[in-house]
């Protein structure tokens, strides 16, 4: 009691521009990221369907280890350990710059490739061999058979998944905050230090992760429902 | 023993019921036809409240079902069902199935329960199935365990929704006999089958539904040799053809 | 990494114990189980209260489990560190505070999966219990939920792997567990990063990996379980596994 909320501690002067600041390098985490797990998602399918033995243990491999070991574990990994496996120009290079963004980057989109990877297979897998031979037989090639048949309705099914990761990744760039990158988190930590205005400072803050949140959430829902309405 | 005082039904825009008014007396085995979506599925429904109604009333043993006040829960327990699905509890022995009811609803110790559950097995021929689970019986089999469950309250009304539609034709058989002999005891039952043998035989009266309405309510005898009305006599020329 | 293991095998193990709190990777899972185990009932509630057949109590969960799911982990934790205390009344020490995050974090997922395997259920079970005359608790208690567990059980136990694997969360407010006794470890060594990181993770997999395949076999085995008491009733869905980071 004899408490008085006080919001506009938070939301004015330096303190908004952190938070502010916070919230942009949240995002840019994120989109870079999810870019780059996309990408590096596509590839990791695109290897483990190759027919190639080592190529698809790799792949198998490189997703039961990022699924299996935390995330957290991970972005310590490449903050501590990376570093230390790169040659001397490569160390000198990360010490120059940015490298906590850079580094947390790397870990965020290294395992969420290999859960993207996943959603991706399992969307190719659920779709008969039978679609496949009807592309055939009606005399399109492979490339042609899996953009026209096999790939749009894979992508059906593939999409909730892939939106469910995209949320995840979004929140576990707060992870960002423990080798003490700026993004929200760690500036709502500071906001918090700096003004012991602790229940404002995360009210605000978790408003704004569940604002982008629901923003992802609601997206991929019409996303959902237009695929709905265009497929059978 | 049960009064259906015009009863309405509507799915959102669409009437399934169309004031409906009949009754079946006390004993009476009553065989409900006609073809599929003519609501004789949601009719039998409506007798238990698994559907609710628009309007109109519905009093089964002298007590409403659809009355606000209404225990529905206890009036259930008067009124046996079986389902064409069979919904036997796949997570529990046919034993239990059959006992589940009177142990929690009526209090009856476990022994006292299973042995009630063991003859009403053997009334239904399958008192060596007891201990078995639903996933390793027939079809056939599951239905007749299906109707002991229904009986274990021991109901004054039973209602059976299409028992043999989702049955292989070498056991409907079977499932008919168990309704034969139960329609003999006097329990009042009411029955949605397009089994036309088991109505004329067993039937006290027949309703003809098409379309939400009863357009017929007479005695087997004169609606197999005489339908009145000519879309019962259309349905019976096309079972006959069929 | 083998002389490493070999002198600090018991911090990693079991953190300062005896002479000081428990920690390590014993810390690490007991404070996993404390959780799944309080989260349990907590989902069992939220999931009913999802289908529940009055809208409010409705709304009210829907609202409870999206919120949760679109709130980061790390920001629960920073709750339940401030939170928690002032609910209490009382200073609570790391352990409390990281339970208590999982709790909250783990009912609204756990939830869910709760959820889909009761909506997998054919809608006969539910008619035919209340036919019976069976009333809404005893429905749920007694016919719906031990049928909805024991589907949704590869779902619980991939879920419990995500818990194992959020303890790791702690090391951010210096909760004496696995992920900080690594931590300690490499403070202390200073030049073998690679090594004290590479067990830290090594032994994570170990553990999630084993669970994970069990719960693989496990989704198995239920696939046939239910396939075979499938007979009656409409075919049923298989419940998706899908493992969260």
């Amino acid at each position: 009691m004899g408490y008085t909320l006080d919001f506009g501690a938070i939301l004015s002067g330096e303190h908004l521009r952190w938070l502010i600041s916070g919230l942009r390098l949240t995002l840019e985490l994120t989109l870079s990221s999810w870019v780059l797990a996309l990408v590096l998602g596509v590839i990791l399918v695109l290897l483990r369907s190759s027919g190639i033995k080592p190529a698809e243990w790799f792949v198998t491999a490189y997703v039961e280890v990022h699924q299996n070991v935390p995330l957290l574990v991970q972005v310590l990994f490449w903050y501590f350990a990376v570093p230390e496996l790169l040659p001397e120009a490569g160390r000198i290079w990360l010490n120059e710059r940015n490298s906590e963004f850079l580094l947390v980057m790397l870990a965020l989109s290294f395992c969420f490739a290999a859960y993207m990877s996943e959603a991706l297979r399992s969307g190719m897998r659920a779709i008969p061999q039978t679609q496949h031979e009807a592309g055939r037989a009606l005399g399109f090639g492979y490339l042609r058979t899996m953009q026209y048949v096999v790939i749009p309705q894979a992508a059906r099914l593939a999409i909730p998944p892939l939106i469910n990761y995209s949320l995840l990744l979004f929140k576990n760039t707060s992870l960002a905050m423990a080798i003490g990158v700026h993004e929200l988190t760690t500036q709502t930590r500071q906001i918090e230090n700096d003004t012991f205005r602790t229940f404002e400072a995360f009210t605000v803050s978790t408003v704004l992760y569940l604002m982008i949140s629901f923003v992802i959430m609601a997206g991929g829902a019409l996303l959902e429902r237009r695929i709905k309405r265009e497929g059978r | 023993m049960i009064f259906f005082e015009s009863v309405d039904k509507f799915y959102g825009s669409h009437r399934c019921l169309t004031r409906i008014t009949a009754h079946v007396a006390k004993g009476e085995v009553v065989v409900i036809c006609g073809p599929s979506g003519s609501g004789k599925t949601t009719l039998i429904r409506t007798v238990n409240g698994l559907e609710p109604i628009r309007s109109g009333r519905i009093v089964v043993n002298g007590q409403d079902v659809h009355a606000p006040k209404a225990d529905i829960n206890r009036l259930r327990r008067e009124i046996g069902f079986v389902f064409q699905q069979f919904n036997l509890f796949p997570h529990m022995t046919v034993l239990d199935n059959v006992s589940l009811a009177p142990r929690k609803l009526r209090g009856l110790p476990r022994e006292q329960a299973e042995e009630e559950a063991r003859a009403l097995l053997a009334r239904v021929g399958l008192a060596e199935k007891a201990n078995v689970y639903p996933g390793q019986l027939s079809g056939g089999q599951s239905q007749r365990v299906a109707i002991a469950r229904a009986l274990a309250m021991s109901p004054p009304v039973i209602l059976f929704d299409e028992p043999t539609s989702a049955l292989d034709p070498e056991m409907v058989g079977e499932v008919l006999a168990v309704m034969r002999d139960l329609a003999g005891s006097g329990i009042t039952m009411v029955c949605v089958t397009h089994e036309m043998g088991f109505a004329r035989e067993v039937a006290d009266r027949v309703w003809f539904m098409d379309s939400g309405v009863i357009l017929e309510d007479a005695s087997p005898e004169e609606f197999f040799v005489a339908p009145r009305h000519p879309r019962a006599r259309r349905f019976l020329a096309d079972l006959r053809h069929a | 990494m083998l002389d490493i293991l070999r002198e600090y095998w018991l911090l990693f193990l079991v953190g300062q114990y005896p002479n000081g709190p428990l920690g390590g990777l014993v810390a690490t899972l007991l404070v996993a189980i404390c959780g799944l185990g309080l989260a349990l009932p907590c989902a069992m509630a939220i999931a009913l209260g999802r289908i529940s057949p009055y809208m409010p109590v409705r709304i009210a969960a829907a609202f409870v489990v999206h919120t949760v799911r679109g709130t980061p982990f790390l920001m629960v934790i920073f709750w339940s560190y401030f939170g928690l205390p002032i609910l209490l009344g009382r200073p609570i020490n790391g352990f409390v505070t990281l339970v208590g995050a999982l709790v909250l974090y783990e009912s609204a997922y756990l939830a869910e999966a709760i959820r889909a395997g009761i909506e997998a259920l054919p809608r006969g079970q539910r008619e035919a219990a209340r036919a019976l005359g069976l009333n809404y608790w005893q429905t749920m208690g007694l016919v719906i939920l031990p049928q909805a567990l024991f589907n949704a059980l590869p779902s619980l136990l991939t879920q419990f792997v995500s818990l194992i694997k959020e303890t790791s969360l702690g090391y951010v407010i210096s909760v004496n567990e696995f992920t900080f006794a690594a931590a300690q470890v490499n403070n202390q060594l200073l030049t073998k990063p690679v090594q004290v990181f590479s067990i830290l993770a090594l032994t994570f997999f170990a553990v999630c990996f084993t669970l994970t395949q069990t719960a693989r076999r496990l989704e198995r085995i239920v696939a046939r379980r239910r396939n075979g008491m499938a007979k009656d009733g409409e075919p049923t869905a298989l419940l998706a596994t899908e493992p969260t980071p």
